[in-house]
């Protein structure tokens, strides 16, 4: 078969093939996938998510545990959404003695009904003694000095200032001035959060209860260069910790599952389609070779076939896992070595009716050597028929890895669906009722498999006309 | 003749787990042998303990004779090869020694306590589940080869094929999720409330926390059952002696049960059985997340405390039920359709 009969052959396929409704949505859901693949960058939220997926301090200004943004429209209180401030103003002021004055102002409008958790203020700073200062400007005109840092001898080290950590005495003197001497001698500091008096309106009694000030905040941090030559004040953004957060919510790690389902994409589809390309393949050719030979040949590999296919997959692949922990690679070859069965009875049977075609004769009676009558004459006319099989093996490759890593025994090198359903597992999400960490993994794995069913099913009632509904 | 069918097979079936029990003990003789090792080492530590009051060089004199005296019962001055062959005839004869870790619900660290244990309630589980699987995929099958095409067969299909890359242990989650912690309707995993009760509640009990995994594994896996049956009946449906039975006006629910079900019966019985095996070697996970203390569950724990001699027993407990699955599959579709018997005996 040559590329152009090839093309006839693709040109026939897809006339039958565009006729099947659910194969077209499968091919759909499969090209979609291939585009966020392949438009990763662009798609996540969170840039560093592969390298960074297993790193705290990457994650550290999320809140634990944050369900999806979207889940506001179905609250009567809205709660604040994790926003990151990265546009700031920049000023900067010239003192005596060559001193300069840094400040980056940022503005944020306030519309929740709840309190944010965190009011968080990062830079990158280098130089011998740098310090920072950062202040809240409420709608209401008054100015919360939170905190001040000075760090010494930095290299482009990351500075961070925090309304809860670093900010709770400047916000409890502010409360100090408002609040009553009663309401005062009641409250313990523990109990109350810096950014519910920071976002509160000012009042007496405003410790008691949380009455959002609406508006816009303008939140400065400021900085003295004593060396304007060598020090220095980069990349300054200010995150809003809202207790919503990205489209997906966030773990108990503080991770935002969106771009953990993002960058775990390309390795289901890596895993599934390599695995079920490689194995199938294997597959047709083994059943070829076994067919074409016959005699002693055929029983010698029919009974290794047979050992194989006797063997149960998941409780050897997992205990695999479990001794020798096995990078990514690593295990699609081992499922390979176990997926290879599927197609081989089939195939060794069509193989041994093209084997007696008069064709093969004639190629044998001209002197084709054996290896070009399998490769040219018998492997590529079966090749397509295996191609349903191949779509229909994508999902349980994929299931397989996600079983292997729900156990913990995944790549720790790299994000995948089953490891996030394996920490929503460890961290118990079921029982909290966490399901924004449960339900898209497994449902992503459910469509992948199911676009791959559509296909496959398709496929397989074109290529095997006999399964066709009467 | 079906006796020598029946006994060739079966012969055959345990060759083959002989042969694969000896792939295994080639693949994990490193991995056993370190655990074995460090077993032998705590044991020897643990006698050197009981001698109180002995001189410090005695003591050691003690150590590494008992060691090597241990060392010399665990074969590990013979050669490599032999250590594989004689491991592969201790797992054969079902010898798999002591735990690291876990113990049997008795208190007991042998290993074979603790696998058979486990091995009737993953059987109790999967094999009640499979009946229901069967049943009402023969009866949803039937009805959708009966109009193929039609709206019913049309919607079953598409439902089949939503499903069909859905990971049972993750619908398990959700309906965990759903109706344990939720509405509370169920126990949230295990096979009894600890303590167990007694008499008549015990079994109560039982059921009681059986209905959820049960029902998981029904409504997830019958689907994939009926399209089977719904292609294999469709087959057996198109041929003349169907019409011929159908043309003598007998009714239609007997061509449908009588003639067209029992000529189908073998392969049905092939693949429903292959699934069923499919889904018990799947059952790991599932178990694990139900906390079904079967042979499943055994593979998480054993996994979380490195256990590894419970894992190999397991391992090898697992391969060999497989294997007498698939022995016991080709009995039955000998015996259904006497054909292969001739197969058989060439």
């Amino acid at each position: 078969m040559s590329f152009r009969d090839f093309g006839y052959w693709l040109k026939d396929f897809w006339a039958d093939f565009r006729k099947e409704k659910s194969g077209l949505v499968g091919i759909a859901i499969i090209a979609i996938a291939i585009l966020v693949v392949i438009f990763e960058p662009l798609c996540l939220p969170w840039e560093e998510t592969n390298s960074k997926w297993r790193s705290i301090s990457y994650w550290q200004d999320n809140s634990p545990s944050a369900p999806p943004v979207w889940t506001n429209w179905f609250r009567s209180k809205k709660a604040a959404e994790t926003a990151r401030l990265t546009k700031g103003k920049r000023e900067m002021v010239e003192l005596d003695g060559g001193v300069k004055m840094v400040s980056e102002t940022f503005t944020y409008d306030f519309q929740a009904d709840e309190a944010p958790l965190d009011l968080i203020f990062h830079c990158t700073g280098t130089g011998e003694n740098v310090n920072v200062s950062f202040e809240v400007t409420r709608p209401d005109g008054q100015t919360i000095e939170l905190a001040q840092r000075l760090e010494q001898g930095l290299q482009a080290a990351d500075v961070r200032l925090s309304a809860e950590n670093d900010g709770r005495d400047a916000a409890f003197t502010f409360l100090k001035g408002v609040e009553t001497e009663a309401n005062m001698s009641t409250l313990s500091n523990e109990s109350l959060r810096a950014t519910h008096i920071i976002f509160n309106t000012a009042r007496s009694g405003m410790s008691r209860d949380f009455k959002p000030l609406k508006g816009k905040y303008i939140f400065t941090a400021k900085s003295m260069l004593l060396d304007p030559e060598t020090d220095k004040i980069d990349k300054p953004f200010v995150v809003v910790t809202g207790s919503v957060s990205g489209i997906l919510g966030t773990d108990n790690m503080k991770r935002d599952i969106f771009s953990g389902l993002v960058a775990g994409l390309k390795w289901a589809l890596l895993i599934g389609l390599l695995t079920s390309i490689v194995s199938v393949l294997v597959g047709v050719v083994y059943g070829v070779v076994s067919a074409y030979y016959g005699g002693k040949v055929d029983s010698v590999m029919q009974f290794i076939f047979q050992i194989f296919n006797s063997m149960p997959v998941l409780p050897i692949l997992i205990v695999l896992s479990a001794i020798f922990k096995p990078t990514i690679v690593t295990l699609i070859l081992v499922m390979v070595i176990f997926f290879w069965t599927g197609p081989v009875m089939t195939v060794r049977s069509m193989a041994m009716q093209i084997r007696e075609e008069t064709y093969i004769e004639a190629a044998r009676a001209l002197g084709a050597s054996n290896s070009r009558i399998i490769w040219k004459h018998m492997v590529p006319i079966l090749i397509p028929y295996s191609f349903a099989d191949m779509a229909l093996s994508v999902p349980s490759a994929i299931v397989y890895e996600s079983s292997v890593s729900l156990l913990g025994l995944g790549d720790a090198s790299i994000v995948s669906w089953g490891q996030i359903l394996h920490e929503a597992m460890e961290g118990s999400a079921i029982l909290n009722g966490i399901w924004w960490w449960i339900i898209p993994p497994g449902l992503l794995i459910a469509i992948l498999g199911m676009a791959f069913a559509f296909l496959g099913f398709a496929m397989d009632k074109i290529l095997n006309p006999k399964l066709r509904t009467r | 003749m079906y006796k020598w069918f029946a006994v060739k097979r079966i012969f055959k079936g345990i060759v083959m787990y002989a042969l694969l029990i000896f792939i295994f003990s080639i693949l994990f003789n490193s991995v056993n042998e370190t655990t074995q090792k460090a077993q032998i080492e705590e044991q020897v530590r643990m006698e050197s303990q009981r001698l109180k009051g002995t001189k410090a060089a005695d003591i050691q004199r003690f150590q590494r004779e008992r060691r090597e005296s241990l060392y010399k019962l665990y074969r590990f001055d013979r050669p490599l090869w032999e250590r594989i062959v004689l491991r592969t005839v201790n797992i054969l004869t079902f010898n798999f020694g002591k735990s690291t870790i876990m113990k049997s619900q008795t208190g007991e660290r042998d290993v074979l306590t603790i696998i058979g244990e486990a091995i009737p309630r993953t059987l109790l589980l999967f094999l009640v589940a499979a009946v229901f699987e069967i049943g009402i995929g023969i009866v949803v099958g039937l009805k959708k080869a009966q109009h193929p095409g039609g709206h019913m067969d049309r919607t079953t299909s598409m439902i089949t094929m939503i499903l069909y890359g859905m990971p049972t242990w993750w619908v398990a989650m959700l309906f965990i999720m759903l109706f344990v912690y939720q509405l509370k309707w169920f126990p949230s995993g295990g096979l009894h409330t600890v303590p167990p009760p007694t008499g008549a509640a015990y079994g109560w009990d039982m059921v009681y926390h059986m209905i959820l995994p049960l029902f998981t594994l029904i409504i997830i896996g019958f689907w994939g059952v009926s399209y089977m049956i719904r292609n294999l009946v469709l087959g057996t449906m198109q041929e003349d002696f169907i019409m011929a039975a159908r043309a003598r006006g007998i009714p239609e629910n007997r061509v449908l049960f009588g003639h067209t079900l029992r000529t189908a019966a073998p392969p049905i019985v092939t693949m429903a059985l292959l699934s069923l095996l499919g889904a018990i070697s799947g059952a790991i996970i599932f178990e694990g997340i139900f906390s079904w203390p079967g042979l499943g569950n055994l593979y998480w724990v054993a996994v979380q405390q490195n256990d590894i001699p419970v894992l190999m027993a397991d391992l090898s407990i697992s391969t060999g039920l497989y294997q007498a699955g698939l022995v016991i599959l080709d009995l039955i579709y000998g015996f259904l359709d006497p054909r292969v018997k001739v197969g058989g005996k060439a």
